[in-house]
């Protein structure tokens, strides 16, 4: 064997063993922090008690009692909430950082999140005045959908703007999104003025992000959402390393760059748009989780996207964990944690790296 | 045989400027093309329009006989691949990822061993598989231009189990090489022409153009000046008169340098 | 020996809660949201039936220092509360979010919301409410009859109020820019309660005022909260438009405790009182409620 014939191999296998590992790596986290968040919390439950209740849960006996229904009907839709949005917005992240070409982008850049954050304010403000003289009281599901509406309904704004003659421009769908969120953010302003004591505390419960009001009925109304998108996204992985190179040299490469920028930025607004309108405004999840990731095991979105995804899941859930039991009863703001667990990681890995990092 | 590529009558407008003026052109499989003019010819739109990544405002360009825009992207990229002037890279690649760039997706029955042989084959053919492992980002020009020359051969090379006929443009691929693998690279892209390619490549340095190019392009002012082999197309006459500068001596010299026999690694032979 | 006081103290309520449970009834476990509920509950003598509150429930001081802290109002938790294992939660209005409130009520606890109204009837109607829930129906109906005279001898005190002192209730002055209490607000309440007139009257909820708008409604006397966002109170005279007011030229600034002021339990007619004779200092001589 021949000293290069060597080294062609030494490549094919590091490639292999290091997306091994870290899956598996992911993969234990996961379950451990799934543990964790289905172990931990203001109500002691022995493990034990835990093991069983779910153990007949899964095969159809309810267990019934104090216990069964912390750990049915309060911690398990609570981290099965928790890993969704914690995936989704990571996810979406990482899509939207491949897909502005930019390690700084945010999921909430196409606009999903001031949308929804709109609609938000406006069905709490305005739909009382406007809507239930005609149509009667609001159910109570119609803030999450009218925020999931508002938000898909701007990016899709957003990308009619920024598209001319079948090709989108990113920096303008960028800057027309920048806009947008100041114009948001004014609108916000005057609904909040108009608000009344009870209209201003409804929107301060849906602006505080917060995985604590997660029933069976979020979780089932955002799965159908957001799984589905977690499993297309890896699709779109191969044109967004291709796009990584630009536009053109996409193109070259035989990738429909148009078509990617669609798909994307569609899941990007379904999925954030759900997580959104689930639990509130969750940041930092969505920008520090990709470069952990990109930082520990390249840049490569066939593996980022999923491996986003679980990292995400466990970081939302660890931070919940955190929240719901360091000061328990009493729980601490999520976005709090998910930035103190997250950000010392981070630097950790920043000043780790020899030679500082190139954006 | 057809001519590979084929632009009738092309023009292109951008923003109230003709960037390419009436143009006609055919390429054929086996040639060496240097498209050379001053700066702001249209060198580089002329190049865009004939790999189809913008369209002609008029005028059409035909790639083996079928129109460009006709045929799907993917399709095209098994027969067409571009040597782009600069990229950056917005993530932390690393070289052989971005070789893997070239391959991915491209071509039929390739097993993903067989893939990454190609890519690393095509390191190896630029003088960069000592790299695999860095981080494009942290590559100086000339190393990411070599990365970049590699991620097209292995396009190529993989492109070829599709489409036979194939294209190679390169956008002055040699800007940032040192002079050795400027030549390196240069002969690699014409003994890949000897192979049946049509290369196509936008040039600054007219004696290496004539050196190497067998069929010369001289652009000016958006329109073609004059076609054909070195000897026709670079008359001290049109030199003075497109680019402003006068020959010295009464004819162009031919370039100085040559690949020394004894240059570490053999950098040429490509075809399969 | 302040060691053994203290620990006298800590321990008084665990002698009590033990008292309690020989009771034939079985006591409640109340975990209370919201300041005036809490403040009611003590009143009612259910101290030690208390085993949860919110961090909004100030008064009395040891509620935080003796109970469980189940956080903001407006962000608990299903199992923080349910880890208590309380029978009964009392909550505010303005508790929430709504969906932690439903998992507790599916947990089988009822949830006794009280109104938020401003107004004395408010408060009869929550310690009416509260008295109800606890069953201690006779202590509710003697703190309502106290709440009632209260007020009534305020009313008294009000009527020799022959000019009504224009003011202004300042929630919070963050970079200058004042937060007032305009109609509907707990500070108009406690202004129409106390005799005086709000200048802010125009405004509907809490809302801003411009610098122009503070000079033009000339208050004579500038309420704050030493306990209100943003700290205790800063000097707002050090502020130019402040400084052009009336109230600025005899430094007439009021700053009163968050929860007594605008909490409406049953330390308001006092409250309301207090703020009458601070606010007409020369029209009432000390009205005792």
């Amino acid at each position: 064997m021949t000293a290069l014939a060597l080294e062609r191999d030494d490549f094919r296998s590091i490639l292999h063993d290091r997306r091994m590992i870290l899956f598996t790596a992911l993969a234990v986290l996961l379950v451990l922090v799934s543990f964790l968040g289905l172990g931990l919390g203001a109500t002691g439950v022995p493990v034990s008690r835990i093991l069983s209740v779910v153990a007949d849960a899964l095969t159809g006996r309810v267990a019934t009692g104090g216990d069964a229904l912390i750990i049915l009907q309060v911690r398990l839709p609570r981290l099965l909430l928790g890993l969704l949005i914690g995936g989704a917005l990571a996810s979406s992240g990482a899509l939207m950082q491949g897909l502005f070409r930019n390690p700084l982008a945010d999921p909430g850049l196409v606009g999903v999140s001031a949308g929804a954050a709109l609609a938000a304010a406006a069905t709490i403000t305005l739909g009382d005045r406007l809507l239930t003289p005609l149509l009667g009281p609001l159910p109570f599901s119609a803030l999450p959908v009218g925020a999931f509406a508002g938000g898909l309904l701007t990016t899709l704004g957003l990308y009619l703007v920024a598209t001319r003659s079948g090709r989108t421009s990113m920096a303008t769908m960028l800057l027309a999104g920048v806009a947008f969120g100041a114009l948001a953010g004014a609108a916000m302003g005057l609904f909040s003025y108009l608000s009344d004591d009870r209209q201003l505390r409804d929107l301060s419960f849906w602006s505080l992000g917060s995985l604590s009001g997660a029933t069976w009925t979020k979780v089932t109304a955002v799965a159908p959402f957001i799984l589905p998108t977690l499993l297309a996204m890896p699709f779109v992985a191969r044109g967004l390393n291709a796009l990584s190179l630009g536009e053109a040299e996409a193109f070259h490469l035989g990738v429909p760059v148009q078509r990617v920028k669609a798909i994307a930025i569609l899941l990007v607004a379904i999925a954030v748009g759900a997580s959104v309108a689930a639990a509130g405004m969750i940041g930092f999840v969505g920008i520090v989780v990709p470069h952990v990731l990109r930082l520990v095991a390249g840049a490569d979105h066939r593996m980022l996207l999923p491996a986003s995804s679980l990292l995400g899941a466990a970081l939302l859930v660890a931070a919940d964990t955190v929240a719901r039991t360091i000061a328990a009863p009493a729980e601490l703001p999520i976005g709090i944690l998910t930035a103190a667990i997250g950000a010392p990681f981070f630097l950790w890995l920043l000043l780790r790296r020899q030679g500082g990092v190139a954006l | 045989m057809s001519p590979l590529l084929e632009a009738k009558g092309i023009s292109y407008r951008s923003g109230g400027r003709m960037l390419i003026e009436a143009a006609d052109l055919s390429i054929a499989g086996g040639s060496f093309t240097i498209v050379i003019g001053p700066n702001g010819a249209g060198k580089s739109t002329l190049l865009r329009v004939l790999s189809g990544e913008i369209s002609p405002t008029e005028g059409e360009v035909r790639f083996d006989a079928r129109p460009l825009r006709s045929i799907p992207p993917w399709r095209l990229a098994h027969g067409r691949a571009v040597m782009p002037q600069a990229s950056d890279l917005s993530f932390p690649f690393t070289v052989f990822e971005v070789a893997c760039l070239g391959v991915e997706g491209i071509g039929r029955g390739l097993s993903r061993g067989e893939r990454q042989r190609i890519a690393l084959d095509a390191l190896e053919q630029a003088d960069v598989a000592h790299l695999g492992h860095r981080n494009y980002q942290t590559l100086s020009g000339g190393e990411r231009q070599r990365v970049h020359f590699a991620r097209v051969l292995a396009q190529l090379q993989a492109g070829r189990t599709v489409e036979t006929r194939q294209v190679l443009f390169l956008d002055e691929p040699i800007a940032s090489l040192d002079l050795r693998h400027q030549l390196a690279l240069l002969q690699t892209a014409k003994s890949l022409a000897q192979d049946g390619l049509a290369v196509v490549a936008v040039l600054h340095d007219l004696q290496l153009a004539a050196g190497i190019g067998d069929d010369l392009v001289l652009m000016r002012g958006g329109r073609l000046v004059t076609r054909g082999r070195p000897e026709s197309v670079l008359t001290p006459e049109l030199i003075t008169e497109v680019f402003g500068v006068s020959l010295v001596s009464p004819i162009l010299p031919p370039s100085p340098w040559t690949l020394a026999p004894t240059a570490t690694r053999p950098l040429a032979t490509g075809a399969p | 020996m302040p060691v053994l006081s203290r620990r006298t103290l800590l321990l008084t309520p665990l002698i009590l809660l033990a008292a309690s449970r020989l009771r034939a009834e079985p006591a409640h476990r109340i975990v209370s949201v919201g300041g005036a509920a809490t403040e009611i509950l003590y009143r009612l003598g259910r101290t030690d039936e208390i085993v949860g509150v919110d961090s909004t429930s100030l008064y009395p001081e040891e509620a935080l220092k003796t109970k469980a802290n189940v956080g903001y109002v407006r962000a608990l938790g299903a199992e923080g509360i349910l880890s208590l294992n309380p029978t009964l939660v009392i909550a505010s209005e303005g508790a929430g979010p709504p969906d932690a409130l439903r998992l507790i009520e599916q947990a089988g606890v009822p949830i006794i919301r009280i109104t938020d109204e401003p107004s004395p009837t408010g408060i009869a109607k929550r310690v009416e409410v509260i008295a109800k829930a606890v069953n201690a129906a006779e202590k509710g109906a003697a703190l309502i009859v106290e709440i009632e005279r209260g007020f009534a001898r305020l009313a008294e005190a009000r009527a020799r109020v022959t000019r009504p002192a224009k003011a202004l209730f300042v929630l919070s002055l963050q970079n200058g820019r004042p937060l007032v209490g305009g109609q509907g607000t707990t500070a108009d309440a406690m202004f129409a309660l106390a005799g005086a007139t709000n200048v802010a009257s125009s405004l509907t909820g809490w809302k801003p005022l411009s610098d122009e708008g503070l000079i033009a409604a000339a208050p004579e006397a500038v309420v704050m909260m030493n306990h209100g966002p943003g700290g205790a109170a800063s000097d707002p005279f050090t502020y130019p438009a402040f400084a052009a007011t009336p109230a600025a030229a005899q430094h007439r600034l009021i700053v009163m405790d968050s929860l007594y002021l605008l909490g409406f339990g049953p330390r308001t007619p006092a409250a309301a009182g207090e703020l009458m004779v601070a606010l007409h200092p020369d029209q009432v001589v000390a009205a005792k409620p």
